[in-house]
């Protein structure tokens, strides 16, 4: 097996395991919110105002948009890439606008069960979009030779499907079900 | 610079190492302060007192005396033991001894230690903010730890702290699991690695599925005190919030597997050294696997058993205690595995041995004690009590202290290509030992006598005054113990300046770091070796046609 390969398994193995330690948390933060949830008389509780749905739903497919983004870049060259990190930055101030309006309207984090739910998952989720948003902007900067720049690529597209499929089930969990 | 912000798994192991060993360092003194206030209730402490505590004369205030203790445990679990263990000994070890020429991923690594480095700022910077440092406990119990039970910045900075340890925690894991899986040597089948390496391998998939566990606990912790969520205090009805019991749910659900993080390198490390030292293969080496790999599975359902008294449901406690009894188990099969190892050895009492049989004991009488606080029944009186102190102390500090030794003697030679002195490590050793016990069996005699954790004069309460000479007794061997660390110290210092030189091989194994010079070079191996059998060929007829009694795991016999 050649250098190249080699670290691309040892990468896959790595992400791998990043992707299930991160999976963990995410899953700890759900345990917390059906427990919140349970214990609650009613759901959303008492006197909570209606939440806007459509604005996260609008954020989760510009997500989803960044990841496809990520794939063409793979075979078009930087500006997918440009065009992924874009998106996903527009996710980040589109979540802050959220929250804005939801303090605005409280549901705010501090106003209610269903307020804290939603802000402590998707402040976590965004610190994770975050995180991706630096490895392509790295990805970006670096001169790097073609092959290794595709699997660090291809590590990246991976660990962005993961923030998505993440804010899916948040967006399932909590402005759904 | 570059020794500094290093790559080399050595040096990180190195830089883990020392911080681990100062914060050892701060941990004990902490324990040697709490001793006096048991042993002395209110009296000013002596030499260091009027510094550390000037407003109140030198004497232990009880916030004071709260904050140590909550810093002793944070500091030794997360700080001392974690460090020194995975962090040093996992970093310098697993690359030697698989025959790797470094991490999977060098640089993670070397984010993984400044990321831990950050994490002890936070924790030290803790200590001087207003109000002081944190005082809800090392489990930190909502809603003790909550701005209800403590409205300084200091428990909040703990938070911090807590999972900027852990983000380091599970970046080391992402790399010592990738470079096990990954980076083997060829020959280097599972059942011919190391138990060491094991140890490190199985204590990291725990890392990377239950410190995201508490990471988010602290999150939701930190949101609850920063943010005015309501998570971990009970809501009203109209508001609907959250379950103080959650936080506990979340903490234990990291908490019991943080327990077997701890144990496992030590087991493993115990389970070579013994071998090494017995000069013979270790017994049932595919039994002391299945079991480690047993007790990992095990330690993810076990955690309830910390929770019988918070009301749950007899039905869930029950398969708690069940589960948790089955633990003994695999570890019955660990001991008994070590005792085939020594049965009939010809064993050589090195310093790394003496700490290893040591750790046979103290772990024996840990591991029984928890059968106790596993039933129900007698924890609903032992609960909080200090038999539990002395239980998780006789593990987690002796056995892991035990262990330490043991594993800085042994791979001293290979770290910084000096010996240890022996006659100073034996020195070391027997004070430790035999004070180390005489604490902690006293802390389960006094709570099998029903004296609480965590009190900050115990002698206040009528049914306890009789306990007061048992404490003076083990505060002076806790005395005994912190004292005799400065062997240790000097040893470590003495040996590292002007130790007898080491040769490659000082102890006659087979394991591949010991066909290196002592230091090994940057890169390790100038050739990765080929691996053609186990770790324990001790005592292996074909070695003694060669006028010795091993064989190296890359030997080639012609």
């Amino acid at each position: 097996m050649n250098g190249e390969a080699a670290r691309h398994l040892n990468g896959a193995v790595g992400m791998a395991v990043f992707i299930g330690a991160c999976a963990m948390l995410f899953a700890a933060l759900l345990f917390a919110y059906a427990v919140v949830r349970s214990q609650a008389p009613a759901w959303p509780p008492p006197g909570t105002p209606p939440f806007p749905r459509g604005a996260a739903a609008a954020n989760g497919l510009l997500l989803i948009a960044a990841g496809f983004a990520l794939r063409r870049a793979r075979i078009r060259g930087p500006a997918w890439l440009a065009m992924g990190l874009g998106l996903a930055a527009v996710f980040l101030l589109m979540q802050a606008s959220l929250w804005g309006r939801l303090v605005a309207g409280h549901l705010g984090p501090g106003t209610g069960a269903l307020g804290d739910v939603f802000f402590a998952l998707s402040a976590f989720h965004a610190l994770h979009v975050l995180g991706g948003l630096v490895a392509i902007s790295v990805l970006l900067r670096r001169r790097v030779p073609g092959e290794t720049r595709l699997r660090r690529l291809r590590l990246a597209t991976i660990y962005m499907d993961f923030v998505a499929v993440v804010w899916l089930i948040i967006y399932v969990a909590v402005c759904l079900v | 610079m570059r020794r500094i912000f290093s790559t080399d798994h050595k040096v990180i192991g190195k830089q883990f190492l020392f911080l681990g060993l100062a914060f050892l360092a701060v941990g004990g003194v902490m324990a040697m302060l709490i001793r006096w206030q048991l042993a002395r209730p209110g009296q000013p402490v002596p030499i260091v007192g009027r510094l550390l505590f000037p407003g109140a004369g030198g004497v232990i205030s009880p916030a004071a005396y709260t904050s140590l203790f909550t810093m002793h445990g944070t500091i030794m679990i997360f700080f001392a033991v974690t460090p020194i263990l995975i962090g040093g000994f996992g970093n310098f070890c697993v690359p030697l001894l698989i025959g790797a020429r470094d991490m999977a991923f060098p640089r993670l690594n070397m984010a993984s230690f400044w990321v831990m480095a950050a994490a002890t700022a936070t924790l030290t910077a803790s200590f001087f903010v207003p109000l002081g440092a944190a005082q809800a406990g090392w489990t930190a119990y909502a809603t003790l730890s909550t701005a209800i039970g403590a409205p300084g910045p200091g428990q909040t900075m703990w938070t911090v702290a807590i999972y900027l340890n852990g983000v380091s925690t599970v970046m080391g894991a992402v790399n010592y699991i990738t470079t096990v899986v990954r980076l083997r040597a060829p020959g280097m089948s599972w059942f011919r690695l190391p138990l060491t390496v094991w140890g490190f391998f199985l204590t990291s998939i725990l890392n990377a599925l239950f410190v995201p566990v508490i990471a988010a606990a602290m999150m939701l912790l930190f949101f609850d005190r920063v943010f005015g969520t309501q998570f971990f205090i009970a809501g009203t009805t109209m508001r609907a919030g959250g379950d103080p019991i959650l936080y506990q749910h979340m903490f234990w659900l990291f908490g019991h597997p943080e327990v077997y993080i701890l144990i496992l390198p030590a087991w493993g490390i115990v389970s070579d050294l013994l071998s090494f030292f017995a000069r013979k293969p270790a017994f049932g080496y595919r039994v002391t696997v299945w079991a480690l790999i047993g007790v990992v599975i095990l330690s993810c359902v076990v955690y309830g058993h910390h929770m019988f008294t918070t009301g749950m449901s007899p039905l869930l406690g029950e398969s708690f205690m069940l589960l948790t009894m089955i633990i003994s188990v695999p570890t019955s099969l660990l001991f008994l595995n070590w005792l085939g190892t020594l049965w009939r050895g010809a064993l050589r009492m090195t310093t790394p041995m003496l700490f290893c049989v040591g750790l046979v004991f103290t772990f024996g009488i840990g591991g029984l004690t928890g059968l106790y606080l596993a039933d129900i029944v007698a924890d609903q009186y032992l609960h909080d009590t200090y038999f539990v102190v002395g239980h998780f102390h006789l593990i987690m500090a002796a056995a892991l202290l035990m262990a330490s030794f043991a594993a800085t003697y042994f791979w001293f030679p290979k770290m910084f290509g000096r010996m240890m002195s022996e006659r100073l490590g034996k020195l070391h050793f027997w004070p430790t030992f035999l004070a180390l016990n005489v604490v902690f069996i006293g802390q389960l005699a006094i709570g099998w006598a029903g004296m609480q954790r965590r009190l900050y004069d115990p002698s206040a309460y009528d049914f306890l005054k009789h306990l007061l000479p048992w404490n003076v007794w083990i505060s002076r061997a806790a005395y005994v113990l912190g004292l005799s660390q400065l062997v240790f110290v000097w040893n470590f210092f003495a040996s590292l300046r002007r130790g007898k030189p080491a040769p490659a091989n000082p102890w006659e194994v087979g394991t591949l770091e010991w066909t290196l010079p002592s230091p090994p070079p940057h890169h390790n191996f100038e050739e990765i070796p080929t691996v053609v059998r186990g770790p324990h060929e001790l005592g292996h007829p074909d070695a003694r046609a060669r006028g010795k009694d091993w064989l190296g795991q890359d030997e080639v016999l012609s």
